[in-house]
């Protein structure tokens, strides 16, 4: 059947970070942490001297490994690769925007929220059109 | 997974193309008495949902980044901070189980289980039912992992870091039900788009 979702049904896949220190930290303590072999980590810390290359980089990766269920993102991050974001459009790994200490989240700038408003601004054009 | 097939109107010699397959397979569920309310309601449901745990996680993290920062300040900074992580192969002791939900329908949705404090020596495909004395083994190994994963800031921790832990597996927890939220919504948000467009053509 055209355009079905894969979803990759899995026992053990992994949740992946990219965000600030302490957030990082918070979730390594819960359990979350994993190094592989080649030592890749399933989490980026994003600081003063990060690079948005550095973080469109890992953003990529993680969205295509299929050990990753979940990326978490802290939305001043998402918001420095916003088009990235946005264009992502897969059912997994899942993209979750998360606050950090000093920015609170907003739901106006979150990708899949602005993907819903969407529809109901295309529902106001159609009722209009009848 | 479930075959449509196309019945030709009567008198017609020619083959339906593809695409006028697709649109009559989406006819097939849009015509269904109560399914676009129901998709209606489901969207909003999931919706306000994903709100109102998105407010949870918001308070959830605010109380775990405060914890973590008292007990930075009774350990002092160097004692914890990435540095302290090191590149040794190591598995995740938390992890998720993805299954595929409503797999008849054409757009599938994900669904996401939190597996908290898994020793890395369980087996991966154990289904079986456990016995209380097993359960007590279970306990067992939470306090193990959870102790292995303080041990990285050294043997004596404090409580406001043991605190700041409960806090991000809760955190976790939240976040695990977002997901499954936005999955949610977003499958009934193809499907009401999918009505849109064909309200449009």
């Amino acid at each position: 059947m055209a355009n079905r979702a894969q979803i990759p049904t899995k026992n053990s896949a992994l949740i992946a970070m990219i965000a600030d220190e302490d957030t990082v930290v918070g979730f390594l303590l819960a359990g979350v942490g994993n190094i592989d072999i080649r030592r890749k980590t399933n989490y980026l810390i994003v600081d003063s001297k990060t690079t948005v290359k550095q973080i469109e980089d890992a953003f990529k990766e993680f969205t295509t490994r299929e050990d990753i269920a979940i990326v978490l993102i802290s939305q001043y991050v998402a918001n420095m690769i916003r088009f990235l974001v946005d264009s992502y459009n897969k059912p997994v790994p899942a993209i979750l925007e998360i606050p950090s200490k000093d920015h609170p989240y907003d739901p106006a700038h979150d990708s899949v929220l602005s993907r819903v408003k969407y529809l109901f601004s295309a529902e106001s054009v159609a009722s209009g059109r009848r | 997974m479930e075959e449509r097939h196309f019945i030709p109107e009567s008198g017609g010699d020619q083959e339906p193309s593809q695409e006028a397959v697709e649109v009559e397979n989406r006819r097939e569920v849009r015509l269904q008495p109560g399914a676009e309310e129901k998709l209606v309601l489901q969207f909003m449901d999931s919706l306000n949902s994903y709100l109102s745990l998105s407010h949870s996680l918001s308070s959830t993290l605010g109380q775990a980044w405060m914890e973590l920062a008292s007990a930075r300040h009774s350990m002092g900074t160097a004692r914890i901070n990435t540095s302290l992580l090191d590149l040794k192969f190591h598995p995740a002791s938390t992890t998720l189980k993805i299954t595929e939900y409503d797999v008849d329908s054409v757009d599938a949705k994900a669904w996401f289980v939190l597996r908290k404090w898994v020793s890395s020596e369980e087996d991966e495909d154990s289904n079986s039912t456990k016995s209380s004395e097993l359960a007590d083994d279970d306990d067992v190994v939470v306090r193990r992992e959870r102790a292995k994963s303080l041990s990285v800031f050294g043997i004596l921790i404090p409580p406001k870091l043991r605190a700041a832990q409960l806090s991000f597996e809760r955190a976790l927890e939240t976040l695990v039900e977002m997901a499954n939220m936005r999955s949610s919504f977003l499958y009934s948000f193809h499907q009401l788009h999918q009505e849109v467009e064909d309200t449009k053509e």
